[in-house]
């Protein structure tokens, strides 16, 4: 139900038109007016989202598959992903929206083992941080805006960390260039897909 | 803010080329309506006797193309180029010097290069919509910057948490969406050389779960003792 609430009109409705990659062109709008017919659609959608990163590293780091500081670091990074679940929801609720239940998730073989845990994560937070600035352009309250910024900022701090952890190259795997790169939600959620039941 | 204060100890190290960049940089947070309020206007003022008025005031200091874009919008391009300068000024210096060594020095390469990107980016977006982008100032840096790992590593860990900060205090500020997308795909890479920094510093990667902000004035009141008049 919830799955299908948030692969909800997916199917049809991204422009040939998006023009997401080049942010610096003018003129060129980094999101499209119909992926999101409001706020409280961005926040569900990064509800959902968060909800899966916060489940994921709940999973991962009762696996016990790291220790010391590398535990400490991703023990923060899920306390992260819970408090942008109980700060999202409380937004959605403040603006008289309907928070979506958190979705049925199934992470495989993520926890095999400390690398496969580590690259899960490092993708998801590369996808986190494309699916805000994917979605911040549709956000119309600034406060909203403000706080889908602020979080997508912390997103870019746990990917870059992760990418390190992993050691990485630091160009393509720590940083992703001079930019962040925007994904639509169609991306997003295609890329998401196999995590959720 | 305690720690921004501190930074070189009180020390100038940015020295505007023209009366006009200074007077640009420091001016901005006269924009925000914070006026003269401000310890900084003060220094500004006494220097080349032109008072930080706001914008409105001073528009014919800046002539500009007629532009959809607003004043304003400009105004933080150029306010961020300012920052982005500074910083690749910086690490340009910090990857030249030697100080940086194996993993550190490959981490903190594409740092000095994607600062480097911002400022030309941002400048030749400034350009494009009609704006004129500051010249880059000079900057001066206390003798042990660039010779001493750990006060390198401080002094850009600073930088960075400052510059998230100073982009993320912006966002609402900011009225074309276009130039918002550009800033927050420059302010998530800050977000992630600031957590590498901290790392390599062995400080907190994840300080908050979201990003803190600072307003214009608070960012130029950090950046004062780097500024050189």
């Amino acid at each position: 139900m919830e799955r299908r609430a948030f692969l909800k009109g997916t199917a049809a409705v991204i422009p040939t038109t998006v023009g997401l990659q080049m942010l610096m062109s003018r003129g060129t709008a980094f999101a499209q007016g119909s992926d999101f017919k409001d706020d409280v659609e961005v926040l569900n959608y990064a509800l959902t989202l968060e909800y899966l990163e916060s489940e994921f590293y709940r999973q991962g780091n009762g696996a016990n598959l790291l220790s010391g500081t590398e535990a400490g670091y991703l023990e923060q990074v899920g306390a992260d992903e819970d408090a942008h679940v109980a700060a999202i929801t409380k937004t959605i609720e403040d603006v008289g929206g309907k928070p979506v239940a958190a979705p049925k998730v199934d992470f495989g073989e993520a926890f095999a083992d400390r690398a496969s845990f580590l690259k899960t994560a490092h993708t998801f937070e590369n996808l986190g941080v494309g699916a805000y600035l994917g979605a911040a352009g549709f956000i119309k309250e600034p406060a909203i805006l403000q706080a889908a910024a602020g979080i997508f900022g912390v997103e870019a701090r746990h990917a870059a960390l992760v990418g390190d952890l992993l050691g990485l190259e630091p160009e393509g795997g720590v940083y992703m260039g001079a930019t962040e790169t925007p994904q639509t939600k169609d991306d997003v959620l295609k890329a998401a897909k196999p995590f959720l039941k | 803010m305690e720690k921004e204060d501190q930074l070189f100890d009180g020390q100038p190290v940015i020295e505007f080329q023209t009366a006009r960049d200074r007077r640009q940089f420091l001016k901005y947070a006269g924009m925000i309506g914070v006026g003269g309020t401000l310890a900084l206007t003060g220094v500004a003022c006494a220097e080349d006797g032109a008072a930080p008025t706001g914008v409105a005031g001073d528009k014919s200091d800046d002539p500009m193309d007629e532009s959809s874009v607003p004043q304003g919008d400009l105004d933080i391009l150029n306010y961020a180029l300012t920052l982005e300068f500074l910083e690749a000024d910086f690490y340009k210096q910090g990857v030249d010097s030697g100080v940086l060594k194996g993993r550190e020095l490959d981490l903190i390469k594409p740092i000095a290069e994607h600062e480097a990107a911002h400022v030309s980016t941002l400048s030749s977006t400034i350009s494009d919509l009609g704006g004129e982008p500051v010249a880059e100032p000079n900057f001066k840096y206390p003798a042990p910057t660039f010779k001493d790992k750990a006060a390198f590593l401080k002094t850009a860990s600073t930088f960075e948490e400052l510059g998230v900060k100073a982009y993320h205090g912006q966002v609402t500020m900011i009225k074309t969406p276009d130039i918002l997308g550009a800033a927050a795909s420059i302010a998530g890479v800050e977000s992630r050389h600031a957590a590498v920094l901290a790392r390599l510093l062995g400080g907190n990667p994840f300080p908050a779960p979201v990003e803190g902000t600072l307003s214009m004035d608070e960012v130029l009141k950090a950046a004062t003792p780097f500024i050189k008049s």
